[in-house]
């Protein structure tokens, strides 16, 4: 049995204006054109030009979508005329970020269903189906999966199936509904009534042809191969392969950039971190709906931000675990950027995510609960705006007998209910530690103490009522933080319970603390 | 650990006494409770009074331990230790206050315990006084009672052990004994 390759064509039409209504939304529903401001026209009328003719800046449409094109708005109009056609249209200017993002959105998407896309252009990717109707079913299943994948990321497709490319691209160019298939070997017939324009051949070309009287692919098709070679050379033939439906160019595999980065490009300069804070969300839910469309997690961020100034500030936004929840990215970028603001008003943002593949565990049935890595990492980094990062975390003795020896280590209980290694002499569990705590002062605080022979008498003029001492420590005499201490403890007059401890090298009584 | 000072999941705990009354170490014992069964717990320490040897002596998983440090400033505790109360999964969030218990308005007070009641988190509050008013559903008092000291000759060396006394200040439900007296190893 002979393999039919089949491809499928996923065509996003009117592709600038699906890019802007992908990023806002609201647009959807409303007639939209995209313009381009940045066309000059000479202002000269009728007449030849004079000579130092001043050019004038003209808004130009350049892509309309369907509920503009209803109402006669088509591409190449002025935004005057597009206006006088449709007064309720609303236009933006085409913004280049938009429209890479969307169509790498847009090849992602397809990259979630085979393994093997082609990158058409804008708003336009190729899939090979061959082999996934055993993974997702006949070709409607196919479409269908391609459809909801492309939907999933903010854009709606058309998508055509058929044994070539090029027969799949007019398929869903000219189908009926969102997913059309060809059945194969019907790709000749299938094609026969399609108008010509719908190939966009070159102008020329496609004025010689209409000059002949051809008007259908059909039409085209049915011409004699040989003397198109002689009459139109390999233009001529490359059309007639179209019209055939026959792909002659190989399939060139598209595979994903290394990072994915979404972006907004900003028509105003933002200079609040709140209002920074909405642009950020925005940006960061394209970017999280385009990774769970893959089934991928961030494991880390980069915000870039434009800067008015023509700078960048650039921010490594690290996450406590791999996440594709927008919301506590938002809060950890957000509080990043309110301990780093950037120096000046920002024009663009731009994020970047380092995506990884998670799989999905289950925690132990007699495992004790703890607190989700979402709400800690982001509780825990509220709390570090708010006390600082340095005051924050789970403490760790050191390898010392030099007095209150820590270090502080970010907060990350093990997930295994196994005790830490017990100190010797220590007693594990608090049931029957029953141990006395000791109330620190920090810095330890330097005190005047009276003394008869080396027992410490009054503190402060607080009289001691007991005290139980000496008792020396000392290291580090080996190295240049040598310390020597004894201490004492101590009851005041007032009750107080505390220990004093005497600098050996120094003379001097500092307060360590009180037992309580 | 008490019977009478037993931090209730869900509800406010106060721990009150002056210094040297044993507050501090009812508090070691109860986050040493709750990390020996694997749980997580945070401490909101204000005046940065914690010590990790003492927590480590009496058996504290350090890492299960959230420590928060404030640097003196009681605004700052109040409101980290809100948050702590608002995440869901911590076992234990103690907030230690030191000497200077600040006012706490009864809508605040009131605020806490049902963020306190949404996530089920016991919150242990210590101080030199009571802070969340009828807001707690235990209140205990601490006292010293006795002191005893070691050492191998007439004149002691170091300090062995104090004997605590708890007494309940209030209590929502029936508890039993009202009054318990610990002995406490230096």
């Amino acid at each position: 049995m002979e393999r039919v390759s089949r491809f499928a064509c996923v065509l996003v039409e009117h592709f600038d204006a699906a890019a802007i209504e992908r990023c806002e939304p609201a647009l959807r529903e409303r007639p939209l054109a995209v313009v381009n401001p940045q066309v000059d026209r000479l202002d000269v009328g009728r007449h030849a030009a004079p000579r130092g003719a001043q050019t004038t800046s003209v808004m130009t449409t350049i892509e309309a979508n369907a509920a503009a094109r209803e109402h006669g708005v088509r591409p190449g109009m002025t935004e005057t005329e597009a206006r006088a056609r449709c007064p309720m249209l609303s236009t933006r200017p085409r913004v280049e970020e938009y429209a890479a993002s969307a169509h790498h959105a847009l090849l992602e998407a397809a990259l979630a269903v085979s393994p093997r896309i082609e990158d058409g252009g804008a708003g336009l990717a190729y899939v090979d189906t061959a082999g996934l109707e055993r993974l997702i079913g006949d070709p409607a299943a196919i479409g269908r999966r391609l459809v909801h994948q492309v939907r999933a990321i903010g854009l709606i497709p058309r998508v055509g199936l058929a044994a070539s490319r090029t027969a799949a691209r007019m398929a869903a160019v000219n189908g009926p509904g969102p997913v059309t298939i060809v059945p194969p070997g019907r790709e000749r017939a299938t094609l026969a009534k399609i108008p010509l324009t719908t190939l966009a051949l070159a102008p020329d070309l496609a004025a010689t042809l209409g000059r002949w009287g051809v008007r259908t692919l059909g039409e085209l098709a049915a011409l004699p191969r040989e003397g198109l070679a002689a009459r139109l050379g390999p233009p001529g033939l490359r059309a007639h392969d179209l019209a055939l439906g026959v792909d002659r160019d190989p399939f060139r595999p598209w595979t994903p950039p290394p990072f994915w980065e979404e972006a907004q490009g900003l028509d105003w300069e933002i200079d609040s971190l709140g209002i920074l804070a909405g642009v950020l969300e925005t940006v960061l839910e394209r970017l999280c709906r385009r990774l769970a469309a893959v089934s991928l997690v961030a494991d880390s961020l980069e915000v870039r931000l434009g800067l008015a100034s023509g700078g960048h500030h650039a921010r490594d936004v690290a996450l406590a675990y791999p996440m594709s929840e927008v919301k506590p990215m938002l809060t950890l970028a957000v509080l990043d950027l309110e301990a780093h603001p950037p120096p000046a008003a920002v024009t663009r943002v731009a994020i970047s995510a380092h995506p990884i593949r998670t799989q999905a565990g289950q925690g132990g049935l007699w495992q004790p609960p703890a607190p989700a890595p979402r709400d800690l990492v982001t509780v825990l980094a509220r709390l570090a705006a708010l006390v600082g990062a340095d005051n924050l975390g789970s403490p760790v003795l050191l390898d010392s007998h030099r007095a209150d020896a820590f270090a502080m280590l970010a907060f990350s209980p093990p997930s295994d209910h196994h005790a830490a290694p017990v100190r010797s002499g220590t007693s594990a569990g608090g049931a029957s530690g029953r141990r006395l705590a000791l109330r620190r002062t920090r810095p330890a605080r330097r005190v005047e103490v009276e003394t008869i022979g080396e027992r410490p008498v009054r503190v402060e003029a607080r009289l001691v009522v007991a005290s139980a001492g000496p008792w020396r420590a000392s290291g580090e005499w080996w190295d240049l933080q040598a310390w020597a201490r004894e201490e004492w403890d101590v009851v005041l007059g007032d009750g107080a319970l505390c220990r004093l401890a005497r600098d050996r090298l120094a003379g001097h009584w500092y307060l360590d603390g009180f037992y309580d | 650990m008490d019977a009478t000072v037993a931090p209730i999941r869900g509800e406010i705990t106060e721990i009150v006494g002056g210094l040297s009354s044993g507050r501090t170490s009812h508090l070691l014992a109860c986050l040493g409770e709750v990390v020996a069964r694997g749980e997580t717990a945070a401490l909101v320490d204000t005046e940065e009074i914690f010590d990790p040897a003492s927590a480590a002596e009496a058996g504290i998983d350090l890492r299960r331990l959230l420590w928060i440090r404030c640097a003196g400033n009681r605004d700052v505790a109040l409101r980290a230790a809100d948050m702590l109360v608002r995440c869901p999964g911590f076992a234990l969030v103690a907030l230690d206050l030191g000497e200077r218990v600040p006012r706490l308005p009864t809508t605040a007070a009131f605020r806490l315990k049902f963020a306190v009641r949404r996530t089920d988190v016991a919150l242990l509050i210590v101080g030199r006084r009571r802070l969340t008013g009828s807001s707690a559903a235990l209140a205990v008092e601490t006292l010293r009672e006795g002191i005893e000291w070691a050492g191998p000759g007439p004149a002691p060396t170091r300090l062995a052990r104090v004997r605590t006394t708890t007494r309940i200040l209030r209590a929502r439900q029936a508890a039993s004994p009202r009054q318990a007296s610990s002995w406490w190893s230096a």
